[in-house]
């Protein structure tokens, strides 16, 4: 990571690491290629004695069923609007409120904080129906605003940018902005901004990922083809009675594939803004 | 916008004696505003249907007709439901089984991810992340093929090894719980690593540097740096973790699916299964509070000691 | 680089919000669509409908291939668009209980599977009654039982138009079979195996010449017992009877575990899939026409061993909709019509031909190319006759709204005695205590 701690021999500890990580890689990534295999195999392969381990001949038959069943790349660019845009909005407001309840100080900001923590607790397994009934209210049904606005409340972004801002934004920078003049959004902006784009790759990721793959709420209010996103297209796939592993796993597979670019993508920030990090340090 | 920025920081130094509100004042407006957008899309979204939960738990109601106030009747039933009881000591138990281990070996790896010995970083980090990327389709069917009821089944094969007899992972008590945890462990231990690697991340280098010249071993650096420094951190994944494995619903959903079996079901699936599949709103919302308050007080208490670990 | 970072962002917030934008206006000018259209079609109701423009909403599950048919009906109806909407079956019976619960968001036509009517002619009020649009003129087109299970207890209400059903027929291994010196032949071997006792003594046989349980999954054993009966879990004044009704199925399927007689699997499951390769057992009984589709995906290679006859003592049903019409609906009629064209059996005809979905209507049992229908998986047996002949001997059944908390429960206590080894009574007497439990609280 950094040029200054160059370690000459190829230490035990070293061999531990190496080991550790390949052991941990393979438990995690087995399921990635199994999705894989499926998704180039027939259906009978993967209930078969044993399953199927390697890759089969039905890669294109299989994509094509899907093509042929659901809008794949509408709902794909459908969940791309809408990830991007609430992983976006979250950065944002999730960093900003965690800011202030770093560094500033206002009356009841323990309580506040402590209240955000608490709407976490509560399961949101039964709010479906009365927020159903909201959106129904709005007229957002089969809209993407549906998904995108109620995705913008992210406690736990809260929390984490606040732990984050709070253990690597040193106050006398915040203090010494201040000194000289900065508007509080200022000090934020050219302060803690570029100190915590570590967090920010984090939240994104994390955040992505989530809209990306949660249905459950998508599902409620999306009941339009045409504004489906990939996670309820994909479960039209799903028949009552018959399942076809195959074509639902090549779905799947191809829908995590834009997740993994993505992911590569904030990578690569996540790494470019630590070495910058460390040679500032 | 480099340009921008520059103009503007050099009007501003001059205006601060004009300034109308003190400094005190403008940085809790600041505050307010800044912490409004959560709370204002809250209220919207979120409390309505949370306040809805509370009254529906003193309510007999389908889902359908007309609501019928009923007291405490809720809360006794769900109170006296020896499987409601069941279903909270299995959440304790996956919680232990499947949330202790994670943060553990979460720390581990990314303290691995972290050290400057190693190469491809950028592919391990990849890796250990990717079951969180896999949709829970695909989670549920590996899943349902690696704990395979019969001998042939994958982990069984393993197990046999160690020449344990074929588990019936579906049905027995302890293979249920064992398979959820597993499931659990594994789609959020790289979760949780990617979060510590941020936070060991914002650990600046000289402070290891300054470590190593003073002559600290491996361990004391863990101890005197590493740890504290990421207090923040840990504190919000336990807080975080233990929520999330008390509120623990899609992976045994998975992996038990709609049969609700006994040995598997969690306090979130048992009031789920309430509410659609029996259409007992009431008894359901009386458990979501129920279960609610247990959030809240098993949370205090982890923050608590979380609180102590590295002072 | 950080503030080019920053302007990455940025513009990447603008392209998004941009593309947001785009997106919600054009759905929004969609739902104005439709609504100029309900308004339109609402006040001149009584005039000469077939000139005005309707939109149907149309949510249906699993493969139908109605996308087809809707093709065929715009054609002969220009001035009706049907909007198919399709998902997955749980899926679309949660949105369509969570529209009607909300009062909004419902479409013009809602498919429900026959394990979710009864919970939706519970809010019979919430839907319209199809007798007030000339469904008692179609009823006779239907099996009378399918009929009746959309219908209310006395009759007066009408939830549904029947789709397809799902007639369950006994599934078995020729070699399995043949190696225990049965006839392989449908007609012979049914002769043989024609009560349950012969069954049970069949069991014995297969188990002495091959070592192989009768049945790898209990339940199905028991779903095919249980379906011989008029009267299943509750009567119709919703009390629990399973005690004088299914008690005998019960134990006669843990009697036959407890002997070895009947295998372990849980349906659905991957083991249970990789047996039907491997034919680890001998018959499947209480198998529907769709697990026809079943099994060839798990065991595309195992043609020709399989083959299908009558159960013993009389078939059930498993599975199979209706349409139906909720009371959100602007325009009934209309979407009245077109059901009725849907489910009509020159159409049901078609969806039998194009994606298996086996007909309510028995006058398409009569009809010589369907008679003719074999299938060479199943060792050539004539499938749509042995089906249609299921389908005429299914008796209706009173199911009740809490039939699934009583079929869960029971599932789960075979499993116990298959897998575990429980004691069946004991499961039992559990079983009871924790349905009426749950019954209690509703």
């Amino acid at each position: 990571m950094t040029k200054k701690n160059k370690p000459k021999k190829i230490s035990p500890a070293k061999m531990f690491v190496y080991i550790l990580l390949t052991i941990a890689s393979i438990l995690s990534i087995f399921p990635l290629y199994w999705m894989f295999v499926m998704a180039t195999n027939e259906n009978s392969a993967i209930n078969s004695v044993p399953p199927a381990f390697i890759p089969g001949a039905e890669l294109v038959t299989n994509f094509t069923n899907v093509i042929n069943t659901i809008d794949f790349f509408g709902a794909v660019w459908n969940s791309l609007i809408v990830s991007s845009v609430i992983t976006i909005g979250v950065l944002f407001l999730c960093s900003l409120a965690g800011f202030a309840f770093a560094k500033f100080n206002f009356k009841g900001k323990n309580i506040l904080f402590i209240a955000i923590l608490v709407t976490m607790m509560i399961p949101p397994q039964l709010g479906l129906i009365p927020q159903y009934i909201i959106i129904t209210k709005l007229d957002w049904l089969n809209d993407l605003k549906a998904i995108i606005v109620p995705g913008m409340i992210d406690a736990f972004g809260i929390f984490w940018m606040r732990q984050y801002i709070s253990s690597n934004v040193p106050d006398e920078l915040v203090d010494a902005a201040k000194m000289d003049g900065c508007t509080n959004f200022r000090v934020y902006w050219n302060i803690a901004v570029p100190v915590i784009i570590p967090a920010f790759a984090t939240l994104a990721i994390i955040k992505f990922m989530y809209v990306w793959n949660d249905f459950l709420w998508p599902l409620v209010v999306l009941r339009d083809q045409s504004s489906y996103t990939i996670q309820v297209a994909l479960r039209g796939l799903i028949d009552n009675y018959v399942r076809d592993n195959g074509m639902i796993l090549s779905g799947t597979f191809w829908a995590t594939v834009p997740l993994i670019i993505v992911f590569l993508l904030l990578n690569r920030l996540f790494i470019s803004s630590l070495t910058e990090g460390a040679v500032k340090s | 916008m480099a340009q921008v920025q520059t103009q503007e920081q050099r009007q501003i130094p001059p205006s601060k004696k004009k300034s109308f509100f003190s400094e005190k004042k403008k940085e809790a407006i600041s505050g307010y505003l800044y912490i409004s957008p959560f709370f204002i899309l809250f209220a919207i979204f979120g409390l309505f249907p949370i306040l809805f939960s509370f009254y529906l738990g003193f309510q007999k109601w389908n889902g359908l007709g007309a609501m019928e106030y009923v007291g405490f009747q809720n809360f006794k039933w769900i109170l006296t439901d020896p499987l409601f009881w069941k279903s909270l000591t299995n959440t304790l138990y996956m919680w232990v089984l499947g949330t202790i281990p994670q943060l553990i070996i979460g720390i581990i790896l990314a303290y691995a991810l972290n050290s400057t010995l190693i190469k491809a970083k950028s592919f391990f980090r990849v890796s250990i992340f990717m079951p969180y990327v896999t949709s829970t389709v695909a989670v549920a069917i590996v899943f349902g093929i690696m704990f395979n009821n019969q001998d042939f089944g994958l982990v069984n094969i393993i197990v046999g090894l160690f020449g344990v007899d074929t588990i019936s992972w579906g049905t027995t008590e302890w293979g249920v719980k064992v398979a959820i945890s597993t499931m659990v462990f594994w789609r959020w231990v790289g979760y949780n690593t990617i979060i510590y690697l941020a936070g060991l991340q914002g650990i600046p280098n000289d402070l290891y540097e300054a470590a190593t010249i003073d002559g600290a071993t491996i361990r004391q650096k863990i101890q005197y740096i590493t740890i504290p420094m990421l207090r923040p951190i840990i504190i919000l994944t336990v807080f975080t973790s233990t929520i999330g494995a008390l509120q623990l619903f899609t992976e045994p959903l998975i992996f038990i699916g709609r049969t609700y079996r006994e040995e598997g079901i969690t306090v979130v699936l048992y009031l789920y299964r309430e509410a659609f599949t029996n259409l007992a709103f009431g008894p359901a919302s009386a458990a979501a509070i129920i279960l609610f308050f247990i959030i809240i007080i098993i949370s205090s208490i982890n923050v608590f000691i979380a609180n102590r670990i590295g002072r | 680089m950080r503030k080019w970072l920053m302007l990455v962002v940025f513009s990447m917030l603008v392209v998004a919000l941009f593309a947001c934008s785009d997106d919600s206006s054009t759905s929004d000018d969609g739902s104005n669509d439709s609504d100029e259209s309900t308004s339109d079609s609402g006040s001149n109701d009584d005039e000469a409908s077939s000139e005005e423009a309707v939109t149907l909403d149309f949510s249906v599950f699993g493969s139908t291939g109605y996308d087809v048919l809707i093709e065929e009906y715009q054609e002969l109806n220009p001035n009706v668009t049907i909007n198919l909407n399709e998902g997955e079956m749980a899926d679309v019976h949660n949105n369509l209980f969570t529209a009607i619960s909300a009062g909004s968001g419902a479409p013009d036509i809602g498919m429900i599977e026959v394990s979710e009517v009864a919970k939706f002619m519970q809010a019979s009020d919430r839907f319209y009654n199809l007798n007030d649009y000339g469904a008692g003129d179609v009823a006779g087109n239907f099996l009378e039982w399918k009929w009746q299970q959309a219908q209310s207890v006395d009759g007066a209400f009408q939830l549904g138009l029947p789709t397809d059903i799902g007639p369950t027929t006994m599934f078995y291994r020729t070699d399995v079979i043949e190696a225990a010196g049965f006839p392989t032949d449908p007609e012979e071997l049914a002769a043989e195996i024609d009560t349950w006792d012969a069954y049970y003594e069949a069991a014995k046989t297969i188990k002495a010449e091959t070592g192989k349980p009768i049945a790898d999954a209990p339940e199905l054993v028991f779903n095919a017992l249980r379906d011989q009966n008029d009267q299943q879990y509750f009567n119709e004044e919703d009390e629990l009877i399973i005690e004088d009704t299914v008690k005998e199925a019960y134990d006669y399927t843990t009697k036959m575990i407890e002997e070895g007689l009947i295998g372990e699997n849980q349906l659905w499951t991957p083991e249970w899939g990789s047996a039907m390769v491997d034919g680890s057992y001998a018959t499947m009984p209480g198998a529907p026409g769709w697990m026809v589709a079943n099994v060839k995906g798990n065991a595309p290679d195992a043609g020709g061993k399989w083959s299908l006859t009558t159960i013993p003592e009389g078939a059930g049903n498993w599975g199979g909709s209706f349409l139906t019409i909720p009371k959100e609906s602007e325009q009934p009629q209309e979407a009245y019509d077109f059901i009725a064209w849907l489910t009509a059996p020159e159409q049901q005809l078609k969806s039998f031909h194009n994606n298996g979905l086996f007909p309510s209507a028995p006058s398409v049992y009569e009809d010589e190319e369907f008679l003719a229908t074999t299938d060479e998986y199943f060792s050539g047996a004539p499938t749509a006759k042995i089906f249609a002949d299921a389908a005429k001997s299914v008796k209706p059944v009173y199911m009740g709204v809490n039939y699934s908390i009583v079929n869960t429960a029971i599932t789960e206590a075979l499993a116990n005695v298959a897998s575990g080894g429980a004691d069946p009574q004991e499961e039992w007497e559990t079983l009871v205590k924790n349905i009426e439990t749950q019954l209690e609280r509703q």
